[in-house]
């Protein structure tokens, strides 16, 4: 079959990729490059003071609280993509092998789960963690100590929100990946001499990479931007990036440092998502399958 | 079916879809209560409880004007909304007293004549009678005060004795550690703990009184168990006994509930300290927006939400119930509104407070505020 060469200036091209090129420059780049021209801008007696200076930067660069909260708000999105993946994947696992009867019904109840409210679940969550709640009842009456746990206003309390919260997105992206597996290639490992273990770690594993990374990725991004989950469940101890962006846009009415630490939240990540698709490129997946 | 007819229904049918999509957009618009027969609109930013149909559709009715409300959840932002060229939209606002203050010179209010409003003044209590220089810029009003409170320990007394908070001392006592909630909004927190600091956080702070600021901070988050910015929140805790007290809310999250009768639950005003009186009065207040039309209609609404009648339904709200100024409007409460507002202790807690006005170096200690947070 010839495939053919199309020139970018091929005027049908143009006009296909023309609005969302548009879509994407109207709502994202220019809002960006607003974000930015903002960082260089002071504001006085709460109004914003069109003078171009560094001086927002330099508060951004010589306060180290900011990097705290900044890294806090990576390790909390690390952490929360790595138990998502781990909750998720035998949960899809399942779903896409062990219990396909069941499958659809499961899966019209999960996402139910995943469209109701985020604030509803969220606040649902202090009526289960709370040193009253529903957690620490079901403890007590299997003999725990009274108030075992104290999870509600705590770094644990965030991370339970923002896992409960996300988990849904690559248990959804592994499970799309897990049902395309040809069942015939397993089939063949078994023949070959594999062990289930050695099959799932030789085959399953690596075919379902393209969902576990789809969904890792969505994980982190939205980890990122979590900002119910440490206002509602953290209680203040440890509070992440998003809430240090709404303090000065909203609290302090300073645009330009909530810009500046707007841009700054999202080159870390953009920054970090590009150092984990360079080490995804050399996965010890790939150099198995090419040395196969 | 041949292709031609095909595309025929094709086109009847997205045709169809398009004008089921045009009368909903128009059905909605004509939908809008009073927006299609009303002669003149108003636009009002306020907080939540100004926007009651028991108060907006009177007035709506009586002088056939449509209002449509934004609400704010935080004064500072809307401010900002305000500052970011929103003023041209809006007739008028309802906000917390220093921000309707900077309201005037930062040319976004109109200033009020005192005698217009002679009227509404001669209804309230002579502790808001004009002058009444908390509103005012350089003399000169720049809203009407419309509810009022005091900051100051929100106590379960069946938990503790109000005497025990007669100081902010438990709030660093290690008695008390992870007893205590911070109310997370804005300057509230940072104001009583910076008095009892010994600081007047009201006046011009020089770098040694910002450290002071910053130590006691940072005393007080290590004893806290929460900073929350969610009322309910707050409240199920000092209920259920989790937090024993809410420090940075006062009456704001104390009167709802004794409303629904958790009468044991109040607010009070610390006794002074070392001569610094250690409570500090609230208030809320509206103001005209200078947009330019200069409307007499969104002049009438501002008394009449002042109004003895609707002065009561402003202080009764499902969310929260605070005090009014107009003395009017007292007789209208009921015993248990009465008791529910704490209506035999405001004088006190008035007498023992600071009035919560522009703070100078609010911006330095909201930063402080964040970076001791931040190493929590």
């Amino acid at each position: 079959m010839k495939i053919e060469q199309k020139s970018w200036r091929d005027p049908v091209l143009i006009a296909a990729v023309a609005p969302l090129a548009l879509v994407m420059l109207v709502f994202f780049l220019v809002p960006l490059v607003m974000t930015a021209v903002l960082t260089f801008q002071t504001t006085q007696y709460y109004r914003l003071v069109w003078t171009w200076d560094l001086k927002i930067w330099t508060e951004v660069f010589s306060k180290p609280h900011y990097w705290t909260i900044m890294g806090r708000t990576m390790v909390m999105a690390l952490i929360c993509v790595v138990l998502c993946v781990l909750i998720a994947f035998p949960a899809a696992y399942a779903l896409a092998t062990r219990l396909k009867s069941y499958s659809t019904a499961i899966q019209i109840l999960i996402i139910f789960a995943f469209l109701t409210d985020a604030v509803l679940k969220t606040f649902g969550w202090i009526l289960v963690l709370d040193k009253n709640g529903v957690a620490n009842w079901l403890l007590a009456h299997l003999g725990f100590p009274a108030e075992a746990l104290n999870l509600l206003f705590s770094p644990a309390g965030t991370m339970i929100g923002m896992v409960y919260n996300l988990v849904v997105y690559p248990m959804f992206t592994i499970y799309l990946s897990l049902v395309r597996i040809d069942r015939d290639l397993l089939l063949a490992a078994y023949d070959a001499g594999a062990s289930r273990v050695r099959a799932f770690f030789e085959v399953t594993l690596p075919l379902a990479r393209p969902g576990l990374y789809s969904g890792a990725i969505l994980v982190f991004v939205l980890s990122l931007g979590a900002f119910l989950e440490p206002r509602v469940l953290g209680g203040g101890t440890a509070p992440l990036a998003s809430e240090l962006i709404r303090q000065s846009f909203e609290t302090r009415v300073n645009w330009p440092l909530g810009a500046a630490l707007t841009l700054v939240l999202i080159l870390i990540g953009a920054l970090t998502l590009a150092l984990v698709g360079v080490i995804a490129l050399r996965n010890p997946f790939g150099k198995r399958r090419a040395a196969a | 079916m041949t292709k031609g007819t095909a595309d025929l229904n094709r086109r009847a049918v997205l045709q169809g879809m398009g004008g089921l999509g045009a009368a909903a957009i128009v059905g909605s618009f004509l939908a809008r209560p009073g927006a299609a027969h009303a002669a003149e609109s108003l636009n009002y930013m306020c907080w939540e409880g100004y926007n009651a149909p028991g108060i907006l559709d009177p007035f709506q009715k009586s002088k056939d004007v449509s209002i449509s409300v934004d609400l704010i959840t935080d004064s500072a932002g809307g401010f900002a909304k305000l500052a970011a060229g929103a003023s041209r939209d809006f007739d008028l606002v309802s906000s917390d007293s220093p921000w309707i203050q900077r309201m005037g010179p930062a040319g976004f209010c109109r200033y009020l004549d005192d005698a217009e409003f002679a009227e509404q003044y001669a209804e309230f209590y002579p502790q808001f009678a004009a002058p009444f220089a908390p509103l005012q810029h350089d003399s000169k009003a720049t809203g009407l005060p419309t509810r009022w409170g005091w900051v100051g320990p929100t106590v379960n007394t069946k938990f503790d004795t109000l005497e025990t908070w007669s100081s902010y001392a438990p709030v660093f006592d290690s008695a008390y550690k992870d007893k205590i909630c911070l109310l997370d909004w804005g300057d509230w927190p940072i104001m009583p703990l910076a008095l009892y600091a010994g600081v007047n956080p009201y006046e011009e702070l020089d770098d040694k009184a910002l450290e002071e600021v910053r130590k006691v901070l940072r005393a007080a988050f290590k004893n806290t168990r929460a900073i929350v910015a969610d009322l309910a929140i707050a409240q199920k805790g000092l209920i259920d006994g989790s937090f024993r007290a809410l420090i940075g809310g006062g009456t704001y999250c104390t009167s709802a509930l004794r409303m629904k009768g958790h009468d044991y639950i109040q607010s009070i005003v610390p006794e002074p300290k070392n001569g610094l009186k250690q409570g500090i009065i609230w208030m809320e207040a509206t103001g005209l927006i200078d947009n330019g039309k200069n409307s007499q209609i969104a002049a009438d609404f501002l008394k009449y939400i002042v109004s003895p009648d609707v002065a009561k339904q402003l202080a009764i709200t499902e969310a929260t119930c605070n005090l009014v100024p107009n003395a009017k409007a007292e007789a209208l409460f009921s015993e248990q509104e009465r008791k529910a507002l704490q209506m035999d202790y405001m004088w006190t807690a008035w007498d023992n407070s600071q009035f919560h006005r522009v703070a100078p170096n609010i911006d330095d200690m909201l930063a402080i505020w964040q970076e001791e947070l931040a190493a929590r």
